[in-house]
């Protein structure tokens, strides 16, 4: 996950580089250590460094640092001559790499050759049991063959192993809600919040899955986790403030007829704050919508 | 309702609409999209519905509900002053080569339909996109699908002797239909596909925002406004 600050720098670099300002290298360095996916830019700029043999020399060790991103970039972009290149020059070099082999190993991926990709990941794997990316790789290997229960199954298996792998938990989440699978990738949200509590992203992701899965039990519990959110994120979750205001509403409606306690289920007051603070929010910096919002709103109140 | 060619419903889809849907994919190429498509029934030909406009929704957890109900109610109170509704749906799979309505497409879809018969879903075609810069090819990358009610079993139940009819078995499904002979979804403007060789080449789907966009930063504008100026 990045942050904000972190966010607001590599988009500062980003448009540095492609506007020819310089900073290739320290862009570079930015997205490999934030690990995001910027694979065409990546693509362009890395191959203009290392087809120039004296920015090349310049880099030192970090050469073949740069070969390998470059290569994994350019089999994102499906430019697997590119790849195949700086995988061939990462051989000469280090000839019996395991790090290079999983490249190779990618790159059949990348051509689909899905059998002969398992085939040298379970090599690779014989030797290191234990290489989190190589299962990774399995799980990806699962999705892109549009497999999603087998991605499951994979990715079950690894967390036993690796339970403390928050990015996993949420790719399975992830996943759980494409195939809407709510309750199991609540339960997923649910392991998130339990080991980092003081994180808001879960607090809201739990919330929009309860929300989904609906009934009034999950509704004020959704409802709970979107005000958790509010509070973690200093008010201002825009989307956990409309949770709210949704919840109030559909809490509302389940409790029509019913009798009095349910009723106060509803608690006005906090979809009116809610209300207020998206309708300063929005007077701020969407004051064009700001009728349009007022008029949601009220359509939820009904 | 409706006396296209073949007695069914047609639909016309503005460049503007059309473009704004394929160039929200592009700018997520790794993730499935979505977004509504906004218009009305033509005024002068009932068996035309004509989709003046769309609204890029999501690139992240479509089917999550809170967000999408949100977007609805907004998007139909900015279009209903304009006169126009949401008539139907578009969905670009995360995969090159998925074909398939997906479940949360057809719960969606199913949802529009109840407040506009006939709203479509219309999905990527990714091979045609492929394709569009190799060929001359007029026709839009989008496959339409249809709802198609069938197998609808009345049971007549009731006691002494006042019956009630109710529906029972009423299953819907969501049908791809081809561009066999007479095309279902057409392109308002003829050199659409065109400009939006233009857009790809131009990279203009980097100033696309969705809806998902304006609920992280309220400053984005869901109405893409002067995209295409």
């Amino acid at each position: 996950m990045v942050t904000k600050t972190e966010e607001t720098e590599l988009n500062q670099l980003e448009n540095q580089v492609e506007n020819g300002g310089g900073g290739v290298w320290e862009y570079l360095c930015l997205v490999r250590k934030l690990k995001v996916r910027r694979s065409e830019l990546v693509l362009k700029h890395g191959l203009s460094i290392l087809n120039d043999p004296g920015k090349r020399s310049s880099l030192g060790p970090d050469e073949w640092t740069l070969y390998e991103q470059v290569a994994i970039a350019a089999m994102d972009c499906q430019s697997l001559g590119a790849a195949q290149n700086c995988i061939k020059v990462l051989q000469k070099k280090f000839p019996e790499s395991k790090r290079v082999g999983k490249l190779e190993a990618l790159l059949l991926e990348a051509k689909g050759m899905w059998e002969e990709a398992e085939k040298a990941y379970s090599i690779l794997l014989e030797d290191n049991p234990l290489d989190q990316v190589i299962h990774k790789r399995k799980v990806a290997m699962a999705k892109a063959q549009g497999k999603p229960s087998l991605a499951i199954e994979h990715l079950n298996k690894y967390l036993e192993v690796f339970m403390a792998d928050h990015d996993a938990w949420r790719e399975l989440a992830e996943i759980y809600v494409s195939l809407q699978m709510y309750k199991q990738a609540a339960f997923c949200y649910e392991e998130l919040i339990l080991s980092q509590p003081t994180l808001p992203l879960y607090h809201l992701a739990y919330a929009e899955v309860l929300y989904t899965i609906g009934g009034q039990e999950n509704l004020i519990a959704a409802r709970k986790y979107y005000a958790s959110t509010i509070d973690l994120t200093g008010g201002k979750s825009t989307r956990a403030l409309f949770g709210i205001c949704l919840c109030g509403s559909a809490i509302a409606q389940l409790s029509k007829g019913r009798n009095k306690e349910d009723k106060d289920m509803a608690a006005p007051e906090l979809q009116s704050l809610a209300a207020t603070a998206l309708e300063k929010e929005y007077k701020q910096k969407a004051p064009a919508k700001l009728n349009l919002l007022s008029s949601a709103l009220r359509s939820l109140k009904l | 309702m409706g006396t296209g060619t073949n007695g069914e419903l047609k639909y016309e889809i503005s460049q503007n609409a059309y473009i704004k849907l394929v160039l929200h994919s592009l700018r997520h190429k790794t993730a499935a999209v979505n977004g509504v498509l906004v218009g009305r029934i033509s005024p002068n030909d009932e068996g035309v519905v004509e989709i003046s406009d769309s609204v890029p929704l999501f690139h992240s957890n479509l089917p999550l509900l809170p967000p999408l109900e949100i977007s609805l109610i907004m998007i139909e109170q900015h279009y209903v002053a304009q006169g126009l509704s949401v008539v139907g749906y578009f969905h670009a799979n995360q995969r090159f080569d998925d074909v398939e309505v997906s479940g949360v497409a057809k719960n969606i879809g199913d949802h529009i339909s109840r407040y506009f018969p006939h709203a479509p879903i219309l999905l990527l075609n990714n091979k045609k996109l492929e394709a569009l810069s190799q060929g001359k090819d007029r026709s839009p990358v989008m496959q339409v699908c249809i709802l198609m009610l069938r197998a609808v079993r009345l049971v007549a139940a009731g006691t002494g002797g006042s019956g009630s009819l109710c529906v029972r078995d009423a299953s819907k499904n969501w049908r791809v239909v081809g561009a066999d002979g007479g095309s279902k979804l057409l392109l308002k403007e003829p050199s659409a596909n065109v400009v939006l060789s233009d857009y790809i080449s131009s990279e203009k789907w980097k100033d696309v925002i969705d809806f998902d966009e304006h609920l992280d930063d309220l400053t984005k504008d869901w109405l893409n406004p002067g995209l295409f100026n």
